[in-house]
Parts: C-alpha cells; sequence; structure tokens
C-alpha cells in the first residue's frame, strides 16, 4: 500500500510539475511581451505551443503577439513575414478550438493590419472577410466584451474612411467596458482578457 | 518491487537535479549571425532564442536523445539530433526557406491580377475601373503590353497572332466560345462578369504545358472559392439591367448573376450612323450561376452559364449598292465542374470537366448558315510537392469537338459541312527551386488529333534568376500546337496541325508599388493553313505551307505609390511581324498588327467628391492594308489609332455608386482597314471604302445598389 501510495505521489508531483511549467512558461511569455520583447516572446510561446499540441492559448498568443507587432511596420517582407506567422498559428489554434470568437477577432485583426499597411490594395477584399468574422463571432459570443469592442472599433474605423460619422458605434464601446467590468474572468488562465484599457482610449476620443 | 521503485525514483530525481547547458551559435549562408532564432528541445519548454550575435546558451534537465530545433523566419528549421550532454558549442548554419513572397518568380510571359499574387500588375479592382472598359474585363486587359488595338473586334490579339491564338480557360478547363457572338464591325465583350473571379492570369508567352492549343496566349481565370458574405446587387445601365444574389450555407454557397442588355434605347437615342444602321439592335439575356462546395481537404464547383443574343443590322458593303443585311441568333450554354482534393504529404488531385453547346443562325442577304458546335474538355491532373523545393504536376486531357453547319442559298442550293474530332493530351511538369534565387520549370507536353491523325510533342522551358533584391530575369522556351480553325477543318481535314516557338527573355523590378517590366521575345509559325480562295471555302485548296515570325519588345511600368491618391500604368509594345498565311499571296504584315502600341490608363481617387476619376488614352500606329491599285501586297497604311476615355465612379452612400463613361471622347474617326471593291471601275481604279466604328464615340451611365446585412460593401470592384 505504501509503494502504491509513493508510486501515486510521485506520478502526481510529476503532472503538477508539468502544470507549473506551463504557468510559468506563459507568464514569463506575459512578462517578455510586456516588456517589448517581441521575438523572445513569440519564441517562447511558440515553444510551449509545440510542447502542447492541444491547448490552443500559447498557439493563440504566437499569433496575437505577431498581430499587434504589425500594425505600424512599413517594411512589407517584414509585416508579411509576422502575419503570414501569426496566420499560420491562428489557423492551428482553429483547429484544437473550432468556433472560438477569441480567435475569430484575432484573424480579423490580422486582416486589418494588411488593411492598414495598404488599403487600397488589401481593403476591397479583405473588409468584406472581416465583416464575415466579426458576424460569425459576435453569434457565438453576443456579450463578450472583446468581440464587441473589437467589432466596434472596426465599424469606427471603415466610417471615418467614408467621411461618416462614428458616433453610433461609441454606444457599442461602452457596453463593452461595462461588460469588461462585470464578466467574470474564466477560470482557464490565460484566457484572453485584453482590451478594457483600449476601449478606455476608444470611448475617450468619442467624448471629445 | 523496491529496487523498481528505487530506480523509479532516482531516474525522476535524476532528470531534476542533473542540469546539462546545450550552446552554439547560429548563421546564415554567408556567415552572419541570425538573431532571434527560436532554440528549444522538442517537447520540451527548454529552450531560447538568439541574442544579437546568434548565440543561444539554456540550461535542461532532458536526458539521452533529443531533438534540438532551431527555427528563424525566413529560414527552413534545422534539426539536431544527439545526446543532450553533446549538443555544446553548435554551429548551426540556417538555409533560406523558398518563400513564394521573397524569392524568385516563374513569371515570363505572364501577368497576373489577384490579391496577394507577387506577380499581380493589376488588381480585380482595376480590370474594371479602367476608363473606355466599360466593365469588360478583356478590354482592361488591352491596356497591358503585349497586346495590340485592334478596336473593331473586341478580343485579344497577342504578339503578332490572331485573336483566334488565344485561348480561354476557367478553373483550369477551356472555355470553347468565351466572346458574343457578333458581326464584323461590331465588337465584342467577354461573356463573363468579372465579379464571379477571384484571380486572372493572362500570358503572353511561354505557358506552362499544363495549357496546349494555343499559338500565342492563355488567358486563365480561377472562380472564387468561398464568397464573404450574402448580398444582393441591382444594376441599371443605359443599356440594360442586371441582378444577382449570393447565398451562404455554411460551407456551401451559390452566386447567380443575370443581366439583359438591349441597345435599342441607346440606340434611339444616339444612333450609330457610321456605315451601318440598326434593323433590331443587339440584346442579348444571359445567365450565370456557380455553386461551390467546401470541405476540409476539397472543393467542389460547378459553374454554368447562359447566353442568347440576337442582331439584325445593316452595313455597307463596296461591291453592293444597298445596304447588306446580316442578321444574327446565337445561343450559349457552358457547363464547367471541378473537384479538387488534397491528400497528406502534399498531394493533391484535380479533375474536372467542361461542356459547351453553341448554336447559330446566321442569314445574309437572302443566304441561311445554321451551325452547331458541342465541345467538351475532361481534365485530371495530380500535383505533388516533394519538398518546398521540387513540385510536380502531370495529368491527361481529352478534348472533343463535333462541328456540324448547313449552308443554304435562295436557289435550294445547300451544303452540308462538319466535322468530328477527339484530342487526347498529356503533360507532365516540374517546378524546382534551387535556391531563393534561382528556380527553374522543366515540362512536355503530348498531344494526339484523331481527325488530323497526328501526333505531337510539345518541350515547355522557363528559368527565373533574382539579380537582386526588387530586380528577377526570366527566360522561357516552348513549343505551341494547335488545331487548324473550323473554317478550314471542316472542308479539309488532311490538314497539319499549326505551330509556333517562342523564345522571351524578361526583367521584372518590383519596389513597394511600383513595378517595371520589359519583355523580348521572338516568335516562329510555321505549318499555318493557306487556301487559294478570298475566304475558306468548299472547293478551295488547302495546305500548311503558311509560315511566318513575330518579335518585339513589351514594356509595363506602373506606380500607385509615388504621388497619393493617383494610380498610373504606361504600356508600350514594339511589335515587328510578317507572315504567310490564309490567302496571302506573299509574307506581309497582316492588319491586326499595327507596329507601336501604347497605352496609358490613370486612376485618381477624389477624397471629396468621394469619386475615382479615371482617364485612359490608347495610340496604334498605323495597321497595313491591301490595296489592288498598288502593285505591292498589303503596303498601305491606315492613319494613326487613337482614343481618349474618360470615366468617373461616385459614391453617393456606401452601398449606392453612379458611374459614367465616355469612350473617345475627342471623337477621333479611327480607320481599321479599307474595303475595295471585287471589280475596277471604268477606269480601272478600284474604288474603295472606309471601315470605321459604328459610332465614334460611347456613353454609358450606370447606378449600381448592393444590399447585404454588411452596409459596407458595394459593387465598387465590378464596374
Amino acid at each position: 500500500m505504501k509503494k502504491l501510495v509513493a508510486i501515486i505521489f510521485i506520478a502526481v508531483s510529476f503532472t503538477t510539475s508539468a502544470q507549473d511549467k506551463y504557468i510559468q512558461g506563459m507568464s514569463k511569455g506575459m512578462q517578455l511581451w510586456g516588456e517589448q520583447k517581441i521575438t523572445e516572446a513569440s519564441n517562447l510561446f511558440e515553444r510551449i505551443a509545440m510542447a502542447e499540441p492541444d491547448n490552443w492559448l500559447p498557439y493563440y498568443y504566437v499569433a496575437l503577439v505577431n498581430t499587434t507587432a504589425s500594425f505600424g511596420v512599413k517594411d512589407e517582407t517584414k509585416l508579411s513575414q509576422q502575419l503570414n506567422k501569426a496566420k499560420e498559428f491562428i489557423d492551428v489554434a482553429k483547429n484544437i478550438s473550432p468556433k472560438n470568437p477569441e480567435i475569430l477577432i484575432v484573424e480579423a485583426m490580422m486582416n486589418t493590419a494588411w488593411i492598414a499597411f495598404d488599403g487600397a490594395t488589401y481593403g476591397m477584399t479583405l473588409s468584406g472577410k472581416n465583416t464575415k468574422l466579426y458576424n460569425e463571432a459576435i453569434e457565438l459570443a453576443p456579450n463578450n466584451p472583446r468581440v464587441i469592442f473589437s467589432r466596434a472599433e472596426w465599424d469606427m474605423g471603415s466610417a471615418q474612411y467614408f467621411g461618416k460619422d462614428t458616433t453610433p458605434y461609441c454606444k457599442d464601446v461602452e457596453r463593452a467596458i461595462e461588460l469588461f467590468a462585470t464578466t467574470e474572468p474564466k477560470e482557464t488562465p490565460f484566457y484572453p482578457n485584453w482590451g478594457e484599457d483600449r476601449a478606455k482610449q476608444v470611448l475617450s476620443q468619442c467624448k471629445s | 518491487m523496491k529496487s523498481f521503485l528505487l530506480v523509479l525514483f532516482l531516474a525522476l530525481m535524476g532528470t531534476s537535479s542533473a542540469q546539462e547547458t546545450i550552446s552554439g551559435n547560429v548563421i546564415d549562408k554567408s556567415g552572419n549571425p541570425i538573431v532571434g532564432a527560436n532554440v528549444y528541445l522538442e517537447g520540451t519548454y527548454d529552450g531560447t532564442s538568439t541574442d544579437e550575435e546568434g548565440n543561444f546558451n539554456f540550461q535542461t534537465s532532458e536526458t539521452g536523445t533529443q531533438t534540438l530545433v532551431i527555427s528563424a523566419i525566413a529560414y527552413d528549421p534545422h534539426y539536431e539530433v544527439g545526446e543532450v550532454s553533446y549538443l555544446k558549442n553548435l554551429k548551426i548554419r540556417l538555409t533560406e526557406a523558398i518563400n513564394q513572397l521573397t524569392g524568385v518568380t516563374l513569371s515570363a510571359g505572364t501577368f497576373e491580377a489577384g490579391d496577394n499574387s507577387k506577380v499581380s500588375v493589376l488588381k480585380p479592382l482595376d480590370i474594371v475601373t479602367t476608363a473606355g472598359a466599360a466593365g469588360d474585363f478583356v478590354a482592361a486587359l488591352q491596356t497591358l503590353p503585349g497586346t495590340t488595338t485592334v478596336n473593331e473586334d473586341g478580343r485579344l490579339f497577342v504578339r503578332g497572332g490572331s485573336a483566334e491564338e488565344t485561348q480561354v480557360f476557367i478553373d483550369g478547363l477551356r472555355v470553347f466560345q468565351p466572346f458574343n457572338a457578333t458581326t464584323n464591325n461590331v465588337p465584342t465583350r467577354g461573356r463573363f462578369s468579372p465579379f464571379l473571379f477571384k484571380g486572372i492570369t493572362f500570358s503572353t508567352g511561354g505557358y506552362s504545358a499544363e495549357y496546349g492549343q494555343a499559338l500565342s496566349s492563355v488567358l486563365l481565370l480561377n472562380t472564387t472559392d468561398e464568397p464573404d458574405e450574402e448580398k444582393t446587387d441591382i444594376q441599371v445601365m443605359s443599356v440594360g439591367s442586371g441582378v444577382g444574389h449570393t447565398e451562404i450555407w455554411g460551407n456551401t454557397s451559390l452566386s447567380i448573376n443575370t443581366s439583359y442588355i438591349n441597345l435599342a434605347p441607346y440606340e434611339a437615342l444616339i444612333p450609330s450612323t457610321q456605315g451601318m444602321e440598326w434593323n433590331d439592335p443587339y440584346e442579348s439575356i444571359s445567365g450565370e450561376g456557380v455553386f461551390r462546395v467546401k470541405g476540409d481537404r476539397s472543393m467542389f464547383k460547378f459553374y454554368t452559364g447562359f447566353n442568347q443574343a440576337t442582331l439584325d443590322i445593316n452595313q455597307e458593303d463596296i461591291n453592293f449598292e444597298d445596304l447588306v443585311r446580316f442578321q444574327l441568333k446565337n445561343r450559349n450554354l457552358y457547363f464547367n465542374t471541378s473537384y479538387k482534393h488534397f491528400f497528406g504529404n502534399n498531394w493533391s488531385l484535380f479533375s474536372g470537366a467542361s461542356v459547351s453547346n453553341d448554336v447559330n443562325e446566321i442569314a445574309i442577304i437572302e443566304d441561311a448558315i445554321d451551325t452547331e458546335e458541342v465541345n467538351s474538355h475532361i481534365k485530371v491532373k495530380v500535383k505533388k510537392g516533394f519538398s518546398n523545393r521540387f513540385e510536380l504536376n502531370t495529368g491527361v486531357e481529352l478534348f472533343s469537338t463535333k462541328y456540324d453547319e448547313t449552308y443554304q442559298d435562295p436557289d435550294g442550293f445547300t451544303f452540308d459541312g462538319g466535322y468530328d474530332d477527339v484530342l487526347v493530351a498529356g503533360f507532365l511538369e516540374g517546378d524546382l527551386f534551387f535556391s531563393q534565387n534561382l528556380a527553374l520549370k522543366l515540362g512536355a507536353r503530348a498531344e494526339h488529333s484523331n481527325v488530323l491523325d497526328q501526333f505531337s510533342i510539345s518541350p515547355r522551358l522557363s528559368l527565373a534568376y533574382k539579380s537582386s533584391e526588387n530586380g528577377q530575369f526570366s527566360l522561357a522556351y516552348g513549343d505551341f500546337y494547335q488545331k487548324p480553325l473550323t473554317e478550314s477543318i471542316k472542308f479539309d481535314q488532311s490538314l497539319d496541325l499549326e505551330k509556333t516557338s517562342h523564345y522571351i527573355l524578361n526583367y521584372q523590378y518590383l519596389d513597394n508599388g511600383k513595378t517595371f517590366r520589359a519583355e523580348a521575345y521572338y516568335k516562329d509559325y510555321d505549318d499555318l493553313v493557306k487556301f487559294d480562295t478570298e475566304l475558306p471555302s468548299f472547293n478551295s485548296e488547302y495546305s500548311n505551307l503558311g509560315k511566318g515570325y513575330a518579335t518585339g519588345i513589351d514594356v509595363f511600368w506602373r506606380d500607385n505609390k509615388s504621388i497619393s491618391n493617383l494610380d498610373y500604368w504606361v504600356s508600350y509594345s514594339y511589335l515587328n511581324t510578317k507572315r504567310d498565311y490564309r490567302n496571302f499571296t506573299e509574307t506581309a504584315t497582316p492588319n491586326f498588327a499595327p507596329k507601336h502600341n501604347f497605352s496609358i490608363v490613370t486612376k485618381y481617387w477624389v477624397e471629396k467628391l468621394r469619386s475615382q476619376v479615371g482617364v485612359s488614352y490608347s495610340f496604334g500606329s498605323g495597321r497595313p492594308y491591301n490595296n489592288p491599285n498598288s502593285k505591292n501586297f498589303m503596303d498601305g497604311k491606315t492613319k494613326p489609332y487613337n482614343n481618349l476615355s474618360l470615366n468617373m465612379a461616385y459614391l453617393i452612400d456606401q452601398q449606392k455608386i453612379l458611374f459614367f463613361s465616355v469612350s473617345n471622347v475627342l471623337g477621333f474617326n479611327n480607320v481599321s482597314n479599307y474595303q475595295y471593291a471585287n471589280v475596277p471601275n471604268d477606269g480601272g481604279f478600284y474604288p474603295r471604302r472606309e471601315i470605321t466604328p459604328p459610332a465614334d464615340s460611347f456613353f454609358f451611365v450606370g447606378f449600381f445598389w448592393t444590399i447585404s446585412t454588411n452596409t459596407k460593401s458595394n459593387q465598387l470592384d465590378n464596374l
């Protein structure tokens, strides 16, 4: 009996150590990302993804890190490398976790990065895709503040381009902020929780 | 048992205590350090990124044989397998990944219009917002170099080749009648609405072994895989109207598009008066539909198009006192279905078939000609990527043709003609990337025609070398065969295939919104069909003794970055060609081959007016014609061709667009050819008449409205 306990103990301690490693690794990744060490953060999330092929989150973060870093990049080669990397990982994430609104909005964000780089080239072809992605996401998660806010921000950008009034979308931003405050955090560690700060920023522009 | 536990325990202890250091340095092929490479033991969390000097160094508690992965953006990943304790002070050299976006491309002879393609010179939007093109994508392609301005025809004349030398494919399958039926001097349009297609590849020579039965050029259209949204498009135009709708059910979708064209109201307002009068102006009703099912690893598409057109016209003819009446009724039905499956290991299979049925009822004065043509094309091909450096493409094809024609004159004389043919073809082609800078495409195509009882083999070769960051050189060579045209083969089936060889040298420079291309070519024509009467007829003598050549330089420049909101492209083609074919009495430059062709297309977005304004200008030098009053054959030359066209698209709101266009706004009187009398007048002189377009200018007004859940989409990209 004692032996059995010992074996179980060892086995359990072993698994918890794997879980710890995951927590440690992901935290380190978030830290690197926070320090703007984009390559290191992306590489670390990629290493975790390779070791955890059934978990969509590390794949999601590789995509998110590379996508957010792509805004403002002027060099087309660098941009396409980063966004291709993001695409590669978001596709895997989608396979692991289909119909996931968090993944859909990052996919839309990747399209927005292309449009922001060259609207004349990519605007026509990708804006339709984005509308489709946001519609799908809102259908899956009508009360997800990130989905509501991302869509509102996208709509505002388009309205601005066409010289239209952007204020109708401010309501959505407000609603997203309320939901950010009231939505209970998911139990899954490292479940996406970004967006609140940016939403407040956008709302302040609404009011000004 | 105890000892086992102990071993297990020790083993676990061992892994957690003994730390090994893994270290090394990562460089590229020229020895420069690679910064930010990801280095890790496969399946573990242990790893790091390389520093500024390309060095890496990390601790691991893993033991035994492990795989060290070194990966970096734009490089092929590298694997080192070995005992952890030996993975120290490694020197790792990564090779550049072959990347379509930054690497060399096999592009000699090819123009692409697509979304993300690197060699894309025109965006889908450009195809249809070109002034003077009036929504006809073929007319937009005529602003590219390598084509010649043959405005009275409307089809594509490429590098000294006649219009019949260009073949059109949808999703890899032949379209047998890509253009609307028409008569002499009334320009035709492509049958297809541009918005069902996601990409257009226009090759002016040296194309892949996958395509045959085209002496000069192929135009490849690919239908959209997955529409973005459900919507309804409504078009109200000065020449007719149209409705389109797209419906999506998960992975299945259907797009339909119907249009009705009637020139009568326009002709009532602004009649065409030059050399003709309408009895019944051109009227057509057409419908197209695409049905698609997208699977995880497969794509099924079914395309169908139906078109019925009628016209009744009286045209001047120098040999007749009165106008000559021409009546046409054309019915065309086309199906195209394909299935693509992607297996694991980079295998893919494509199978598809297209069938067309084309019926014409023609009346010229009192003669009646009825024709019916049934064509089909079946194709199966497989593609295998052995690595990202080598890809093989092979397939077999079958083309069948059944053509019947009845001619009847008012005296009751009838003549039945026609022929049946089955043509079998096979091709094998490999793409080989030696490095990021050097690539080769090598292939061959074999064909056998039943009716001609002839076998042909055509080698194809294309080589590309990337000489600098933005520039590349390409070379291409190929032999191309094509069956003689129906007009001859229906009378004489002992003819042989016609042949060309293409030799192409291309230089291309791409730099962020700027594209420069220059291409020099030589084309050798052989075994062209000749006959000894004015037009091919049942009592003509036929032979394959014709031959010729075409050589020239094509230059293209496009810039959409230097001036904000302005996009323009300029094309120039120099063409030197002579041939002896059809009823030519000696080698000469044909009427459709002017020496110099120039065009400039500009588009300017006016933010304040929410409008896009477009101006196009095209020029063609004088076209050769034969003057029977002169001793020499084909020594006449018309005056040069000039056309300045304007258009404007105004966004009323995000879903409503008003579109205006005027072609040949300055009213240049363009003469494409002269018709001489068959017999000289009393003074021994052959009188002539100018062949000019029915009207100098053409006006177009349209209103386009998109209804969708997405309030941002509109038809600007369809104009």
